[in-house]
């Protein structure tokens, strides 16, 4: 609880430091509120003196400024003159205090968006300079959350609940003692129950608020239920299961329906009690001022003022309770943005001076891993002049990804290092050393923009005819022609879906357009026909030497051309040479070839045993 | 309103036309008529609702008056004014207001939280009716925020909007009443700024309407652009996309001040304004019946009275305003919710179907006969001239000729996106056929029930689907009725008893949310082995084994035998196992049947088939070879 309380109070100066900017806008606000509630109590005031002004017939009565006025210009009778001299001043307040009102509501906008649209920029640039070991620890549509509805809470409580506390605060300020000036009796009394008011509000809140997380957690549970039937309808159907669906949803949406019913008697029975307590508050002013009346301790204007303004204020402070128990969600919702915004970042090096590396690779005794106690890449040295072609082969889990997650930087290394050009990445600037590499990776990623904004990822200035140059190189033009919109199709949600395939040529073109130094392709090809596949090294093969190129695979037909093949088997590097020396040299790259070789001759055998038979059957 | 902006209604455009824009000028009444038929089913809490906002109002114009009255009698009588009485009836007063709150409130609450599951019962009833086309151009994620964020949207605006409309036109209505009759000229003057505030208030209320729009449109892309930044954050990191992104995202979140601004500063505008049309109202009846004052057409009683009453009058004004405002914002979620609840599936039975299967009722079929009338058993199925395309869009299968007979499992195969899947379904009525005729005994399925051939029907999936629950009830989804022996031989006919035994709670081990705690292979597993107790006629298997492993596999072969028999298969498949025990394997490709034939005639013929053996058994003896290293 001590700690529960400890983490609140940082969370309330973070909010603080959050305002840094606007908070002349806010003090501004806050001001602007008090003037214009002060003019509005003014209103009430005017009016009731004019009442007094009137049943009397006696000047003495009035505002002096007015009954000067009236004194001064009385063409008509003096009470007439007073009374319209009133009508217009309190209309003449009550401007000046809307006006007040407008800049209230202006400067709270402003200062509540500029807020919000600063917290939501730093997420989004904090989202992207995070290590990539953050988000495989993180939850997309939690992390999205953070981003969308709890700044929107932040926000709400920027914009409005701050200012509504200010303003229930500053109304009785500003009231209580224009009442005990008047008549200290009266207010007393029409204070009185306020306390017990804004009290109630906040421990009925703090209490409920279990009973409200109960009927947020029903509705949590029939979207679950109903998010698993619309995505296993398939399975629904296939097994004509809807009633027992129906039935399923059924008792879910019932409870959610009984939970949020029993949520809302409770609020009904507050709203009664609470407007039963405001209402006799009232009562209780116009009861008891009438017996002053009576008594000649006050006038009857000065009745009219009392009964107004206790009014006026007991709404504001029976929200104030409720608005209390949000400004809670508000610091929870706070504290999980600040988890974003406080995680740590990618650090940042100074960049070097040269232009453009040449691509030569050295990974030196490298040790690296995910989980501390179990290493993916164990005492790898590699050294990979420019230019060259290496095919890298292994079983699943054996450290191919790692290594080409290691040379760009996006994870940490245990041991050793490794080298671009001679320079350790970690002593350079991961932007420039990314710039450095082209990867496609065996899913890649695709952004929902069109096909062309995609290919120039890596390249924004391309012109298009270098678009298509890459694209026919990865063998995805055609693909594209065929499109409704050729290269401004628009990819993903609300575009075409793109096959695997399509998907895995067009991320290969898009690293082609950006012509690395370095090019790597991560089980890229794995979704392609082999067909298409020989088209594309074909391809690259005729751009040997512009780039050092690293082609991670599984099949054979992949790696074989290249000048130099990379065994790994649970990340350590087993067997290095050329396909030649490697097929003759006794080992697992000797076995790989031997399955995949004698695959090929049990088709032929097959193919030869079915023939005649076919022959025969003709 | 409670609402995340996860599920915005703008979130997926499905092009359906029932765009925020379109659908927000003006109020359709046929929306709110449909709408308002689910809240009529509450009709005596409506009724009652009705009611107590009337009481609620006409007390509203009732504390005025006492305070007139206490005045008056103060006025009259001084110390001698019966104080007791006006304490006793103000009191009075204040304990039937606070219970008619209290039941305006809780009747409210309780319309809307009925009305919503009502809703959405319906909506959800409706869904399992609809065919897989309307799901093919809906996202889950948009059906989700249709039965949850617009659901409780629209019936928010049935229970509130009711009962702040009709309080506040009562209390107007009360307040004007009572004005009138206590001094008729005096309340023409008070409410001679009234049409003003009409007018003003629906000029503004069009304004901040048109910005609110583009508040929540932008908020959605905003939600949007973090999603994608967190999904490509690799690709956005290799690429070195940092600035480029973040410069994207500053023009959104740009636009979004500029919007939110624009439409919280029309707000601060309205509402001053209103409040400074209200006051002249005020100090209208304060000159001119303090005038009267002076003459002594009025009591002081009374000129208290008309003040208090014209500021509470323009309170509701408010209130109404932002409700219409709200159900025009709200048309397009009505009318998207509607479309859900009134859809009309594609595939549904005929009109004779129908008939039969009432005519049936529930009696018990003879042996040997379906509940519509036809034969239960399913000997053979014929694909004649079968083409299938999606509205307007180039055919997905054309022309497709195939005869099917008890016991055969027909392999199809082929390259991704030639139609495979989409044969299936045909097969399973999921879709059907826009050429040619499915015949199931020699009858087009269309004459046959939906249910009967659905019912007799196993399929497996190569993302097989799992729910959240037992393992044990996982299987049983197969047939309700099973018992807990019939369900562990399908799970070892399906390969599963070992890995199921060996978790902690065994059957009884809960599989998680989509089968979180299982990896992909143990969920094939559990629903081959869901699909065996159902006891198909029809057994379908796309991709049904791809993630299990290699061992495993070698076992279900053999369960393999034992469950093809006495059905009709279908296998989509990868597996050279698989293929090759099929009695029969066709060769599907660019949406045509290019090559049937059994393995080995296949092979011989060299064609496209042979090509596709090739690169198959190569990908899995790689993929074998490196699972073994």
């Amino acid at each position: 609880m001590k700690m529960h309380r400890n983490t609140h109070r940082s969370e309330a100066q973070n909010l603080f430091g959050l305002t840094q900017g606007q908070r002349l806008r806010y003090c501004g606000a806050i001001v602007a509120i008090a003037l214009s509630n002060a003019c509005m109590i003014g209103a009430p005031v005017v009016a009731g003196h004019a009442m007094d002004v009137l049943k009397e017939r006696d000047l003495a009565f009035g505002i002096a400024l007015l009954s000067w006025c009236a004194r001064a210009f009385s063409a008509l009778d003096h009470a007439s003159a007073y009374l319209v001299l009133s009508g217009v001043a309190a209309v003449l307040l009550t401007a000046v205090g809307a006006g007040f009102m407008y800049l209230r509501g202006r400067w709270a906008a402003v200062a509540s968006e500029a807020l919000a649209q600063r917290v939501r920029n730093a997420l989004f640039v904090r989202l992207h300079n995070l290590p990539a070991a953050f988000f495989d620890r993180a939850d997309t549509g939690d992390l999205v959350q953070r981003c969308s509805s709890d700044v929107e809470t932040v926000r709400l409580f920027l914009s409005s609940q701050v200012v509504e506390i200010g303003r229930a605060v500053l109304l009785l300020a500003v009231m209580a003692p224009v009442l005990f000036w008047r008549d200290a009796r009266l207010a007393a009394v029409g204070v009185s129950l306020m306390p017990f008011l804004a009290l109630g509000a906040f421990l009925f809140f703090s209490r409920v608020r279990r009973r409200f997380e109960a009927a947020d957690e029903a509705e949590g549970a029939m979207t679950a239920t109903l998010q698993e039937n619309l995505t296993g309808i398939r399975v629904v159907r296939a097994f004509a299961r809807q009633e027992h669906e129906v039935a399923r949803f059924g008792a879910k949406n019932r409870a959610h329906r009984d939970k949020l019913y029993r949520v809302n008697r409770l609020e009904a029975m507050y709203w009664g009690v609470s407007d039963l307590f405001c209402l006799t508050q009232i009562g209780i002013v116009l009861i008891v001022g009438g017996v002053f009346l009576a008594h000649g301790g006050i006038t009857v204007g000065e009745l009219f003022v009392f009964v107004s303004l206790t009014s006026q204020v007991i709404w504001p402070v029976r929200r104030l309770g409720e608005v209390l128990t949000d400004s809670g969600k508000a610091l929870v919702a706070l504290g999980r943005i600040n988890h974003i915004l406080q995680a740590e970042q990618e650090s940042r090096e100074p960049r070097p001076a040269l232009a453009r590396a040449t691509g030569a690779i050295a990974f030196e005794e490298v040790q690296a891993g995910y989980k501390p106690d179990r290493a993916a890449l164990v005492d790898f040295s590699i050294h990979i002049p420019a230019g060259q072609t290496v095919g890298i082969v292994g079983p699943p889990g054996s450290g191919k990804t790692t290594l080409v997650r290691l040379l760009l930087r996006l994870y940490p290394l245990h041991r050793g290092r490794i080298l671009l050009d001679g320079m350790d990445v970690r002593s350079v600037d991961r932007h420039w050393l990314r710039d450095q590499v082209g990867v496609v990776m065996q899913d890649p990623f695709l952004y929902s923009r069109t096909i062309a904004d995609n290919l120039r990822v890596g390249r924004p200035d391309a012109p298009d005819a270098a678009i298509v140059a890459a694209s026919r190189e990865a063998a995805i033009a055609d693909a594209i022609g065929a499109f409704p919109d050729g290269y401004d199709t628009r990819v993903g949600e609300r575009g075409v879906t793109l096959s695997g395939g399509q998907r895995q040529r067009l991320a290969l073109a898009r690293a082609l357009l950006k012509d690395p130094p370095v090019l790597v392709l991560d089980d890229s090809l794995s979704a392609v026909d082999t067909g298409t596949e020989q088209r594309i090294l074909d391809a690259l093969a005729g751009r040997r030497g512009r780039h050092t190129t690293l082609v991670i695979a599984h099949r054979l037909s992949s790696v074989r051309h290249a000048d130099r093949i990379l065994m790994l088997e649970r990340g350590r590097l087993v067997q290095d040479g050329v396909h030649d020396t490697l097929a003759r040299t006794p080992g697992p790259y000797r076995r790989l070839c031997e399955i995949q070789g004698l695959l090929d001759e049990s088709i032929r055998r097959d193919q030869r045993v079915a023939a005649p038979r076919r022959g025969g059957g003709a | 309103m409670a609402d995340s902006g996860t599920f915005d209604a703008a979130d997926v455009d499905v092009g359906d036309g029932f765009d925020d824009a379109a659908a927000a000028d003006g109020l359709q009444a046929r929306l709110w008529k449909r709408l308002l038929a689910y809240v009529l089913v509450y009709r005596r809490d409506l009724a009652l609702l009705l009611a107590l906002a009337f009481v609620t109002a006409l007390l509203e114009a009732v504390y005025p008056l006492i305070a007139k009255w206490v005045v008056d009698d103060v006025e009259a009588n001084g110390a001698d004014a019966a104080f007791a009485w006006w304490a006793g009836l103000h009191l009075a007063c204040n304990a039937v207001m606070a219970l008619s709150i209290a039941g305006l409130i809780g009747l409210s609450g309780k319309i809307q939280a009925f009305t919503s599951h009502d809703i959405r019962r319906d909506a959800f009833a409706n869904l399992q009716r609809l065919s897989f086309a309307y799901y093919d151009r809906r996202p889950t994620g948009w059906l989700m925020a249709r039965l949850t964020a617009d659901c409780n949207r629209l019936t928010d605006i049935l229970s509130w909007a009711i009962l702040d409309v009709v309080w506040g036109a009562t209390m107007m209505l009360g307040i004007a009443v009572a004005m009138f009759v206590m001094n008729w000229r005096l309340a023409l003057v008070a409410l001679v700024v009234m049409p003003v505030v009409g007018w003003v208030s629906a000029k503004f209320r069009k304004r901040i309407l048109a910005t609110a729009r583009v508040v929540r449109s932008t908020n959605s892309r905003i939600t949007g652009a973090y999603n994608e930044s967190i999904m490509g954050v690799v690709t956005s990191k290799a690429f070195v996309r940092e600035q480029a992104n973040a410069r994207d995202f500053g023009k959104l979140t740009g636009v979004m001040y500029r919007a939110s601004v624009r439409n919280l500063v029309l707000a601060a505008v309205y509402l001053p304004l209103v409040l400074l049309l209200a006051s002249l109202a005020t100090n209208l009846a304060l000159v001119v019946g303090g005038s009267m004052l002076l003459a002594n057409v009025i009591g002081v009683g009374t000129l208290i009275a008309f003040l208090m009453y014209v500021r509470h009058f323009f309170e509701p004004v408010e209130t109404i305003g932002h409700w219409f405002a709200e159900m025009q914002m709200a048309q397009a979620a009505a009318e998207r919710v509607l479309s859900l609840v009134d859809a009309e599936p594609a595939i549904r039975d005929s009109e004779a179907v129908r008939r039969a299967l009432a005519a049936q009722g529930r009696r018990p079929a003879a042996a040997g006969v379906a509940a519509d009338g036809g034969a239960a058993r399913i000997t053979r199925i014929e694909l004649k001239g079968v083409g299938f395309a999606y509205q307007d869009a180039a055919p997905v299968l054309s022309d497709i000729n195939l005869r099917v007979g008890m016991d055969e499992t027909i392999a199809i195969v082929g390259p991704t996106g030639g139609g495979k899947s989409t044969l299936v379904n045909l097969i399973c009525r999921f879709y059907e056929p826009t050429a040619g005729q499915v015949l199931i005994d020699g009858v087009d399925y269309r004459a046959r029930s939906l249910h009967w051939l659905q019912s007799n029907l196993g399929i497996v999936l190569q993302n097989a689907h799992v729910f959240s629950g037992s393992v044990r009830e996982n299987i049983r989804y197969g047939r309700l009725a099973a018992s807990d022996e019939e369900v562990e031989w399908c799970a070892k006919l399906a390969g599963a008893h070992d890995f199921i035994t060996e978790m902690e709670h065994g059957y009884e081990t809960e599989v998680g949310e989509g089968g979180g705690r299982l990896s992909a292979g143990q969920k094939q597993l559990v629903s081959f082995a869901r699909a065996i107790l159902a006891e198909p006629q029809i057994l379908v298997m796309d991709e049904a084994t791809s993630s299990v492993d290699t061992e495993t596999e070698l076992r279900i072969q053999q369960g393999m035998k034992f469950v093809l028999q006495g059905r009709i298969s279908f296998v989509i498949a990868h597996r050279l196992s698989t293929i090759r025990n099929a009695t029969r394997i066709v060769v599907i490709d660019g949406g045509r049947l290019v090559e049937t034939g059994d393995h080995a005639a296949l092979m011989a013929a060299n064609g496209h088939y042979a090509t596709l053996y090739r690169q198959q058994s190569l990908d899995e003896a790689t993929k074998r070879w490196d699972a073994s290293g």
